[in-house]
């Protein structure tokens, strides 16, 4: 019984702000009450024709696109270049490293990013470029374990092994076998690049130019406002998370399917 | 004729691993099913992955079909491999994945649905062809891999424990499988195992591995009756080593007592391992005049259905026998001529 309780509260606990969110989000009138009073669709309508909304939700969707494409880029030739290393020692050295933003504060990165690129040399702070640069950073470390990790379940070693002894070249194996293979784990990846990069606040708020604020700032803003549009903003972007995550999940489901054997 | 595998004092060695083969000479002749046996880490598979290209020897050279192919990539050598694990392609269907070698050879479409459903009909598996690799029985996936392996006519088939991975009815089926379809097509093989039964029931010749090299190459007949040494009689086949001293020209003493032997010219005195196969001992009751009969207590005895597996004390020793008898054992003969010498390892 008491399990099943403790079950229940924390999936209250983990609800009732989402909830109120949404509740919120609809309220025409929200003051020191505990429920806002009247319905009003008003709120969204504001947020979609607010310009600064409008362009930062925009930027967010340019930004995470363009740091999964880089990260798809970068990313597959590197994780490949990880399982194949000879020596298991460069493999930890690489694990390592590419493991290390998981570990470092995006504030630190941010700073970092701020004395680097302010610098006569590198005036690059404030572009979308920088922006981007700093959330493949963020990002890539969870692209290349998602992909790393399915590399090594599927054997891939042995399936290129076994395609090169058939005749397959290099670029012939990585486009038939290495990169068919892995769409699963490159398309879960990519969506966890996704989700990260559009919630991304820590660095953004410190990097982004004020042309190419990304939607978590300007949402902070809108919270000195109406609470209702503060609220509905808030729920543009967990529908978006949330759109991203179901992704995941389906794609995640197919690939369990796919590896059931049938007897 | 020229052998279709050859290999010239091979050695391999893996980088900071005392692992490896060493002194390899080794020939399969076209048509021929050579099968390597040895326990696990004796370098069988380090063999099979230096004939398909994987590696490339430290030195010595590799040919097939008489060009010299020690320093060609894998892709060049052109060889059909099965692997353990069957590596089929999951993201391919069963025929794409037989086409696949056909694809890289710029076979038209066409062509390589016909060439692959007609390979997919000889190793049995056809109305097959649209299905995924995961939706087929390991035999099923274990045929698919052999019809891909052969379906480009390769110089040689490589079958790294091909049937390890199945069960027991299954792995004798595709064992005979794996025979019908070499010989069908005609083409030098090398099945590596280490199940001796499987070594000896299969093989033109069988190589016996120990430690990175080749003790014994040999028929599978000659390797069981005539072992070079103890290692490869124990290995192939039950058997009964015993150490002895030579003690005339018809006699050694063994820890079993005074044994009469066919007749030889070693000194009085010189140390050997003698081998008994356990189903030349005879368990029938016999007159205690014969030579070399003697009272034994039974140590262990287990019934295996066709055969019973006996172990007896005697003399300050022990003896394995296999026989098929099921009355009680008490008195066992060694006929002289079951007796065989094998230099002291």
């Amino acid at each position: 019984m008491l399990p099943r309780w403790i079950t229940a509260a924390y999936l209250a606990f983990l609800a009732a702000p989402i909830v109120l969110l949404v509740v919120g989000s609809f309220g025409a009138l929200w003051l020191n009450t505990l429920l806002p009073t009247g319905v009003t669709a008003r709120w969204y309508a504001e947020v979609a024709t607010d310009p600064s909304f409008r362009r930062a939700f925009l930027s967010s969707l340019a930004v995470a696109a363009a740091t999964c494409l880089t990260c798809l880029v970068i990313g597959l030739p590197f994780a490949y270049a990880i399982f194949r290393a000879e020596s298991p020692r460069m493999r930890a050295l690489a694990r390592v490293l590419y493991q290390l933003p998981v570990a470092l504060p995006a504030l630190v990165l941010a700073f970092g990013f701020i004395l680097a690129f302010s610098s006569d040399a590198l005036p690059l702070l404030g572009s979308i470029w920088l922006l981007i640069a700093g959330h493949v950073v963020l990002c890539m470390p969870y692209f290349l374990q998602t992909v790393v990790a399915d590399m090594q379940r599927l054997n891939l070693h042995t399936l290129e092994q076994a395609a090169e002894s058939l005749g397959s070249s290099g670029l012939e194996r990585f486009f038939h076998i290495v990169t068919p293979s892995l769409r699963h784990s490159i398309l879960s990846g990519l969506i966890v690049v996704a989700a990260l990069s559009i919630g991304e606040f820590q660095f953004s708020n410190l990097v982004a130019g004020f042309l190419n604020r990304t939607y978590p700032i300007v949402l902070l803003q809108a919270f000195y406002g109406a609470t209702g549009f503060a609220c509905a903003a808030t729920v543009i972007l967990l529908l978006l998370a949330l759109t991203a995550s179901i992704a995941g999940a389906l794609s995640a489901g197919s690939r369990a399917r796919f590896l059931v054997p049938a007897h | 004729m020229t052998d279709a595998v050859r290999l010239d004092n091979v050695h391999f060695r893996y980088p900071g691993a005392r692992a490896g083969v060493a002194a390899i000479d080794l020939t399969i002749a076209p048509g021929e099913l050579l099968v390597c046996i040895g326990p696990s880490g004796c370098g069988k598979t380090t063999l099979l992955k230096l004939i398909a290209g994987f590696l490339t020897p430290d030195s010595g050279r590799i040919f097939l079909d008489g060009a010299d192919v020690t320093s060609g990539t894998t892709r060049e050598r052109g060889c059909g491999v099965v692997f353990q694990s069957y590596a089929l392609f999951p993201t391919m269907n069963v025929w794409e994945n037989v086409a696949y070698p056909l694809r890289v050879r710029s076979v038209p479409p066409r062509a390589r649905r016909e060439r692959a459903e007609a390979m997919l009909a000889v190793v049995g598996l056809d109305g097959f062809a649209e299905r995924a690799p995961f939706e087929l029985s390991g035999g099923q996936q274990q045929r698919v891999a052999l019809a891909r392996a052969l379906v480009f006519e390769p110089k040689a088939l490589l079958l790294d424990e091909p049937l390890s991975a199945l069960d027991a009815a299954t792995r004798l089926t595709m064992r005979e499988e794996i025979r019908r379809v070499q010989q069908l097509r005609n083409i030098a093989t090398l099945l590596i195992t280490h199940d001796q039964d499987e070594a000896l029931s299969l093989a033109d010749r069988v190589a016996v591995m120990r430690d990175g090299r080749l003790q014994q190459v040999a028929a599978p007949q000659h390797l069981y009756d005539k072992p070079v040494d103890g290692f490869v009689a124990t290995f192939v086949g039950r058997a009964n080593l015993i150490k002895a001293v030579v003690a005339g020209p018809e006699a050694v003493d063994t820890p079993l007592g005074r044994l009469i032997v066919p007749r030889h010219d070693r000194p009085v005195g010189t140390r050997l391992d003698l081998l008994i196969r356990p189903e030349r001992i005879d368990t029938a009751t016999t007159a205690p005049s014969l030579p070399n009969t003697f009272d034994v207590r039974i140590a262990r005895d287990a019934f295996h259905g066709a055969s019973r597996q006996v172990e007896v004390a005697l003399g300050a020793g022990s003896l394995h026998i296999e026989t098929i008898t099921r009355s009680a054992i008490e008195r066992v003969r060694i006929p002289p001529e079951a007796v065989q010498f094998l230099p002291l390892h």
